[in-house]
């Protein structure tokens, strides 16, 4: 008798779930799905989070897409590539989202690629700014951050006019790091036949530059290119004046240098710091300060271009979704979400220069802003200052 | 029912050809999804790493922090073997397995003299040395890692996805558990379980400890190998230093404690358990590690012997009661 009464139970236990299954299906069948995958738990990557939220959360609220409900599903990928491809393959297949936001990490964002491609779901990338990412000719991925490509050409072409070809290159192990310092030496090499004056790259998580900086400055370098991690970067820039390197030395970091920590604890060691981002917190654009007093306010830190990038991409998937029509046919919903993202022209946001995006698969159309800007910062510490050094907008195929 | 199990008692690679059938319909009967075929892979690579590293630790009893190092080595060697001769997952796998087992020879030198937390040291050491060795090495695409390593493909099918490669990562499972039953139950494993219990005495007993010893790192490092040759060409076949620090290998030992020191299943079990408890956890990153660590502690905890142990002890009892009629055991 027990143990028919237990089979019983198990029967209306799985026909209650099975209802239960089929009630949440219906009540979603009109809700846009957004998945996202980064580096959530670094510094300000769980600031990044917050953002994502708050803002799905508001978009809710009011109603903005349509009326119509998003659910947004976020995972930690620890900026590791296998966690990155686990987090895409569970988004696209499982949780069947219709577009994907990630990921910060070049080298977890380009084994997402193929993922996302082959599930036939949009990606769109936050922070990544590997060339190579959209070289791989996916119809379904976009970049809102500047491409290295056009990075490398603007410092090349700055430095070389304005500071210098004589350069003594310290560069950390990490991707960005390295790809940033290596492309600038490849530029000058190939550009103005220079070979640099010196070249190392640190160890991983070091922090103690002064021999590497006491060589580099045995070679008489009229450029110092301090490009690594945040710390590493800070502790370079203030090592570089312990070791006697003079101030007449151009210092010049990647684009980490817009990160507001730089000037705040490299303190003078920062003033004449040059760098090429996508944003600068000093902009004195309306919408700008407008952003920058929002994020102090809220998320208590002064943003830094991943944080306007991060918010750009929100404002033009927002627009992107409010063209679509969901059917509730998952892969042609994909298909319209990827094409109104593709749509998007002249989306003038946050970022240095207009982010434009086209139909095709290629470099030209999926590396969106094509607009770095030099940076230099004129006072370092708390209350620090930058100016415009300079601004170009690239066409579409420059540097492929 | 007896009739069979004596079967599978003499001849026990039929349950691991029955097990290879019932894992080749769980994809079509089982897998809602593509993505469930993906973490079935995952599962399967780890269970490989944990079911050699079982064998040097489990069973030989020498406590190594450095098998992550050798996961990277076949890994490498067969990125490396695509990046620069162009070859393909059938030439890699086996020389990954080979180059890999003599690392494991490297890996095992200093366990000849050292024991506990200083062979530890030493072999934590030699697997974080491998890993920046990669990660500064431009040979091997340092920090921008090794992508676009193809699938294998076999009579014109390629396994470029997920559901499709599952196939070659359940295949390469079996055999490798099949080879880690075969090791441990033979006169091999008993000199392992013997050097784990006192080296001394082993000696004694007329047992070579060193070669042992070594024999024990070597056939651990050669799972490893295969393990890492299979993950390397998992699509989308990118593999970067990050994916081998000291917090996966932490998870590898996890795995190996969670299912049971030296327990035969122990491995296996910690393997599916780990890599299921962090894929359920993943919505949750913000305390992921928090529950992750908990797990293990409560684990250690209440089940010293880990999950395998306790499952034993399930069935032992089982088996008492139904001998002797009593409820409870002594």
């Amino acid at each position: 008798m027990g143990e028919i009464m237990n089979k019983l139970k198990f029967v209306f236990s799985a026909i209650v779930f099975s209802a239960g299954l089929v009630i949440t299906t219906l009540a979603h069948a009109e809700t846009i799905k957004i998945g996202v995958s980064f580096r959530m738990l670094s510094d300000v990557g769980y600031k990044h989070g917050e953002l994502i939220t708050d803002t799905v959360a508001k978009w809710n609220k009011e109603g903005t897409i349509n009326g119509q409900k998003i659910d947004l599903t976020l995972y930690n990928d620890e900026c590791k590539s296998e966690k990155g491809v686990a987090n895409a393959t569970k988004l696209a297949y499982q949780d069947k989202v219709h577009v994907i936001i990630g990921s910060s990490c070049s080298s977890v964002t380009l084994p997402m690629v193929p993922v996302s491609a082959k599930a036939k779901v949009p990606q769109i990338i936050p922070h990544s700014t590997n060339a190579d990412i959209t070289k791989k000719g996916s119809e379904y991925i976009f970049r809102v951050p500047v491409s290295s490509r056009f990075y490398k050409i603007v410092q090349g072409k700055f430095t070389a006019e304005n500071q210098g070809t004589k350069i003594a290159y310290i560069y950390g192990p990490d991707a960005a790091g390295k790809d940033f310092a290596l492309s600038l030496a490849d530029y000058m090499r190939e550009n103005y036949n220079v070979e640099p004056t010196y070249m190392v790259q640190s160890g991983e998580k070091e922090t103690d530059f002064r021999s590497y900086l006491t060589k580099a400055k045995a070679t008489n370098p009229e450029v110092l290119v301090i490009s690594a991690l945040l710390d590493e970067t800070v502790r370079g820039l203030v090592q570089s004046y312990e070791v006697g390197i003079p101030k007449s030395v151009h210092r010049v970091t990647a684009s980490i240098g817009s990160k507001v920590e730089i000037p705040i604890n490299a303190g003078s060691a920062a003033k004449g710091v040059t760098f090429s981002a996508a944003f600068a917190a000093s902009d004195t654009r309306p919408v700008a300060k407008k952003f920058v007093k929002m994020v102090k306010d809220k998320y208590g830190v002064v943003p830094g271009h991943d944080f306007s990038q991060m918010m750009d991409l929100l404002d033009i998937l927002e627009i992107a979704l409010k063209k679509v029509k969901f059917t509730g046919d998952l892969a042609a919903d994909r298909n319209k979400v990827r094409d109104a993202i593709a749509a998007t022209t002249d989306f003038r946001g946050l970022a240095s220069g207009p982010i434009n995006f086209c139909k095709s698969g290629t470099p030209e159309c999926r590396d969106g802003n094509r607009t770095p800007v030099m940076i230099e910062y004129t006072k370092g510490g708390k209350n620090f200052k930058t100016k415009v050094a300079g601004t170009v907008t690239f066409n579409a195929s420059a540097g492929l | 029912m007896e009739k069979f199990k004596s079967i599978i008692r003499d001849y026990p690679f039929i349950a691991f050809i029955i097990a290879f059938v019932i894992l080749a319909f769980v994809p079509s009967v089982v897998f809602t999804d593509v993505y469930q075929s993906h973490l079935a892979t995952l599962i399967f690579v780890n269970i490989v790493v944990a079911a050699g590293l079982n064998i040097v630790k489990g069973y030989c009893g020498q406590v190594t922090v450095g098998h992550v190092g050798l996961f990277a080595v076949g890994s490498y060697t067969a990125g490396t073997l695509f990046l620069y001769l162009g070859l393909g997952f059938w030439a890699t796998l086996p020389i990954a397995i080979i180059v890999t087992a003599f690392f494991g020879v490297a890996m095992g030198i200093p366990s000849f003299r050292l024991e506990g937390p200083y062979l530890a040291l030493a072999t934590l050491g030699g697997g974080e040395a491998i890993r920046l060795f990669i990660e500064n090495g431009n040979f091997f695409r340092s920090t921008f890692g090794i992508s676009d390593i193809p699938t294998p493909s076999l009579m014109g099918y390629n396994f470029d996805s997920p559901d499709r490669y599952y196939f070659i990562s359940m295949t390469i499972m079996i055999i490798a558990v099949y080879f880690s039953f075969s090791i441990l139950r033979s006169g091999v494993g008993r000199a392992f379980m013997s050097i784990r219990e006192d080296p001394i005495c082993a000696a004694a007993a007329g047992i070579n400890v060193k070669k042992y010893k070594i024999l024990a790192f070597i056939l651990s490092a050669m799972f490893a190998g295969a393990a890492g040759a299979v993950y390397a060409h998992m699509p989308p076949g990118y593999i970067h230093p990050n994916n081998y620090t000291v917090i996966e290998m932490v998870t590898f030992l996890a795995m190996v404690v969670l299912g049971g020191l030296g327990h035969i299943w122990g491995g296996i079990i910690g393997a599916i358990v780990i890599t299921i408890v962090y894929d359920l956890t993943r919505p949750l990153y913000k305390y992921q590690l928090l529950i992750f660590g908990l797990t293990i502690v409560l684990t250690i905890l209440f089940m010293p012997k880990g999950l395998g142990g306790f499952i034993d002890r399930y069935f032992l009892e089982k088996r008492f009661k139904k001998k002797t009629g009593t409820e409870k055991t002594s």
